[in-house]
């Protein structure tokens, strides 16, 4: 595993999970024949014999109840080639239940930016970060989450360069800020605003850029009068000093960048988060140019791509939204009608299995009983499921639970494309031999397709992304040729021939980007006598998601190899805990048992727990308030009490 | 013993080679030199490799339980700084690692002199890039190829024009007066338990482990099981799970086990084996995502904090 020293990506630069994480694609525990279990068992089939039942089976459900009582999950982590057929075969056979996992870390970017700019994507470059006068990074762990942009912005600042980060968490990045704004969980909008207060307070807005590119500034200043330091420390628990300082760094030394992930977006306003710092951005005119922009850091290496491949309930390729005339386009595309009904989200897909009104879930690559908020609905949805078919390379939970088990490759061992966090369209190779009977993700979505659907079969991956191409005007230019080794940035077409480092340099793609006036609403999850704690949840720096990968790679296993609880040392003190001590959290939607590891880099009152245990799973603490604007559920602020 | 060869007899000692091992050359891939199979003299690459190439002799993933016959390897076109550290690993693990051993013995490994120091390396620190110890160590100069061969490989060459003379000494003082050494010696003595650099540098790292798996002198390996095999992996000693016992690691501190290695490059390694272990390749430093220089460690002004 070297890094690849041409990459503008990277530069040849890896992380930990890049250096020792692939070692799970070679552990024997890789899932290597169909699996269909029979009572209770599950029994070795063959590809044909796999094929013709799980296919006949959701040919029945779907005679019997409709298309809307099947629902298939894509991931993020496969190919914008994979994420295009599963998408393409719902709708084919009549539904938009469609969805995956950035239901439940972008989906408030998409919304957020789309519905502000244009374009639900990272405005710049990883490499015009560079030129970035300014970092200002909010709700992002950046050194252990996305390490190497991480290294960029430590780099920067011991060079000198500002760099404000707000996170309740002293994160590296933190530690080495010029200011580190330390706020509640769940204040962001509060924070933001008094932030654009103080920007307008001392006139410090670019009133060029507003008055060109903008629309609706009256407003914002009118709900932003409100946000006065002063008031909103009593929300945030900001010294007002301390946030007119970062406020007038993040005004005055040009250019800006504004990074921000999970911290912004899981909360159930975590769409008016996005669009407080589109205002942001916005209001100082840190758009358009090199080393200015807005970064939304993608958990994932395809989150953007399977996002733009229209892996999601309300979206067709491209970002067409399902109820809009745009629809034709497809229509004509794959000969058929095609449905315009906003399909079901993830969360909402475990419920309708609950009610009963969806009778199959097709998973590729997810493991809802880690990931998923509520786990306890996830359960009992999937036990009233008719099928649950599950397409992975390990024997997740989730695998364990289903009717019908399909081997996949990994990304090593398969053809195809991904779209990074900056829009770059790259390209993988075979580099190894898969195990057994295991086929790629594309092939077995191309064979049920075929069989259920109706679908056109593909003989290569390539003629599933010629088809995209067409499907996408974004994509249009892009060529198997242009894009290996180091990848293009959409939009590519005609206009943008080599592709596009700096969107909205002009102008935005829906002419004026708009301010929106957000009032601050508290979280859902608030502390009482009871639930005295605040939890929020995340991953760390050596594990990935659900763990089926990393906790496979021995090195990264050896670093964290037990679930556990970050709780300030004062706290730990007060209730009488040491580290590595069994503890039961315990939060108004149920309870887990973990192991305590003291820390100060988490103020009193706030405790951290990663989500990447099966054998504790966060997720069941976590309740399912969503987003109403993008569905997501609230993963950051939990209200728990710790019971020793 | 020392020859000269023209280009056409540098391709009939390949061909000989070539009957005997399976020959990889040092090739270009979109832009990065690797190692792959060559078929011929002219196919290797001058530039450096994008890495260094411990995996001839060391996977980076290995299945340990059994102990396979390896195959003769020869590979050509690796730069005397990577070869060294074979050399100084060979102190450590050689006879005493079966796994490394057997490939390391029946591995040829034909090193490329570089003609000028390149940007960042400081090998003349450590000696510079002709080594004493080789199998082929090879020198272009124009269209004639002087090369240098142990005893172990000399059939391969006999039948060319040999070299007598100081060419090789001269190019290396040459070399060495153009890449002005770094002042390694009694860096042992120098060096700063309490120092503020570790501090610092500890503030940046993120724990990727670059610098030892860059690095051409690092061996150390995670053991682990996986279904019916037991595998050895690259580890690295930044990592606080890395030789932790049962009451986690003694170097709890990031600061500290950035120092450990040093330590262990400039002090421990010079103690125990009396050398360092370090060649000057300057990998570390080009692939640190953060920049910290073992440079810095050598030149740094201890008594002046």
């Amino acid at each position: 595993m070297i890094g690849y020293s041409k990459s503008p990506v990277n530069e040849g630069k890896l992380c930990l999970k890049g250096y020792s994480g692939l070692s799970y694609n070679f552990s024997k525990e890789r899932l290597k024949y169909p699996l269909i279990k029979r009572n209770g068992e599950f029994v070795r089939v063959s590809w044909e014999a796999a094929l013709t039942e799980t296919s006949n089976r959701l040919k029945k459900i779907i005679r019997e109840y409709g298309p809307d009582s099947v629902a298939f999950q894509s991931s993020a982590k496969c190919t914008n080639e994979e994420n295009y057929l599963m998408q393409k075969i719902a709708r084919m056979i009549g539904t938009n239940n469609i969805d995956h996992c950035a239901r439940s870390c972008h989906s408030p970017t998409a919304m957020g930016l789309i519905t502000t700019l244009g374009a639900g994507a990272a405005t710049g470059s990883i490499n015009s970060l560079d030129d970035s006068k300014t970092y200002f990074v909010i709700g992002s762990n950046t050194t252990e989450q996305h390490p190497i942009i991480g290294t960029k912005i430590i780099k920067g600042s011991k060079k000198g360069k500002n760099l404000i980060v707000a996170d309740p968490r002293k994160t590296q990045l933190a530690e080495v800020a010029s200011i580190h704004l330390q706020f509640n969980p769940g204040t962001d909008v509060a924070l933001l605003n008094s932030i654009m207060h103080v920007i307008l307070e001392g006139n410090l807005e670019d009133t060029k850029f507003i008055e060109e590119r903008t629309e609706g500034f009256r407003a914002l200043r009118q709900e932003l009068a409100k946000y006065s330091p002063e008031i909103v420390e009593g929300i945030t628990g900001i010294e007002p000093g301390k946030l007119r300082e970062a406020a007038k760094i993040i005004a005055k030394e040009k250019p800006t960048s504004i990074l921000y992930a999970m911290g912004i977006t899981q909360h159930v306003h975590g769409t008016e988060n996005v669009m407080s710092i589109s205002n942001l951005a916005l209001l100082t005119g840190n758009l358009g140019i090199r080393g200015s922009g807005i970064f939304p850091l993608r958990g994932q290496n395809n989150v953007q791509g399977s996002s733009d491949m229209g892996a999601l309930s309300e979206w067709y390729p491209g970002y067409i939204p399902v109820n809009s005339d745009s629809v034709k386009r497809f229509e004509i595309l794959w000969k058929r009608s095609l449905p315009t009904k906003t399909g079901l989200t993830l969360s909402e897909m475990f419920d309708a299995a609950v009610d009963g009104s969806l009778k199959a879930i097709y998973i590729m690559g997810e493991n809802p009983l880690v990931t998923e908020a509520a786990i306890s609905d996830v359960e009992k949805g999937i036990e009233n499921l008719e099928l649950l078919i599950v397409q992975d390379i390990f024997m997740t939970l989730t695998a364990g639970v289903a009717d019908v088990v399909l081997p996949a490759t990994t990304s090593l061992e398969k053809e195809g494309t991904f779209t990074n966090t900056e829009r770059r369209i790259q390209k993988v190779n075979v580099i190894y031999d898969s195990p057994g009977e295991a086929m790629p993700d594309w092939w077995i979505l191309n064979e049920i397709g075929k069989r259920v659907g109706g679908l056109e079969s593909y003989d290569t991956p390539r003629s599933i992304f010629e088809e995209i191409r067409k499907a996408i005007p974004n994509y249009s230019g892009a060529t198997y040729e242009n894009i290996y080794p180091i990848g293009k940035q959409w939009p590519i077409n005609e206009e943008n021939p080599d592709g596009t480092e700096i969107l909205h340099t002009k102008s935005f793609p829906i002419g004026k980007g708009k301010l929106i006036p957000i009032p601050y609403k508290p979280p859902v999850e608030v502390t009482d006598a009871k639930y005295d704690f605040i939890m929020t949840t995340g991953r760390n720096y050596f594990h990935f998601h659900s763990g089926t990968m990393s906790r496979r790679a021995d090195v990264l296993e050896r670093e964290s190899p037990e679930p556990y609880v970050e709780i300030n040392t004062e706290d730990a003190k007060r209730i009488g805990v040491r580290d590595s001590q069994k503890i039961t959290i315990e939060s108004r939607h149920g309870s887990i048992e973990t192991n305590v590891r003291t820390t100060d880099k988490i103020p009193a009152g706030i405790v951290f727990v990663p989500f990447h245990f099966d054998e504790s799973r966060v997720n069941r603490l976590v309740g399912k308030t969503l987003d109403p604007l993008s569905k997501i559920p609230e993963f950051k602020v939990v209200a728990v009490r710790l019971v020793v | 013993m020392n020859y000269i060869l023209s280009k056409s007899e540098m391709e009939s000692a390949f061909v000989a080679i070539s009957s005997d091992f399976q020959v990889y050359g040092a090739v270009e891939r979109d832009g990065d030199v690797i190692f792959d199979r060559v078929a011929g003299f002219d196919q290797v690459s001058e530039e450096r490799s994008r890495y260094a190439p411990k995996e001839f002799l060391m996977k980076r993933n290995e299945n340990v339980l059994i102990l396979n016959v390896e195959s003769k390897k020869a590979v050509f076109g690796i730069k005397s700084c990577d070869l060294k550290g074979f050399y100084l690993m060979d102190k450590q693990i050689f006879g005493k690692d079966p796994f490394y051993t057997q490939k390391r013995e029946k591995t040829l490994f034909a090193n490329f002199v570089c003609s000028e120091p390149c940007s960042g390396g400081f090998c003349s620190s450590f000696g510079g890039p002709v080594l004493d110890q080789y199998d082929l160590q090879i020198l272009r100069e124009g269209e004639k190829f002087h090369v240098m061969v142990s005893e172990k490989y000399d059939r391969y060459f006999r039948e060319f024009k040999k070299e007598t003379g100081t060419f090789y000494v001269d190019f290396s003082n040459r070399f060495n007066s153009k890449l002005e050494p770094l002042p390694v010696e009694g860096i042992e003595k120098r060096i700063k338990w309490n120092s503020e650099l570790w501090k610092e540098y500890a503030s940046a790292c993120i724990s990727c482990g670059a610098c030892n798996f860059e690095c051409p002198t690092c061996y150390c390996f995670d053991l682990y099981d996986d279904g019916n095999e037991r595998k050895k992996e690259w580890d690295s000693c930044i990592l606080s799970g890395f030789t932790s016992s049962s009451a986690g690691n003694i170097r709890k501190g990031l600061d500290e086990r950035l120092r450990q290695r040093f330590y262990h490059k400039f002090v421990y390694f010079k103690k125990s084996k009396d050398t360092y272990l370090c060649t000057g390749c300057n990998r570390c430093v080009e692939d640190c995502p953060v920049g910290i220089d073992i440079k810095e460690v050598i030149t740094y002004d201890y008594n002046g904090e």
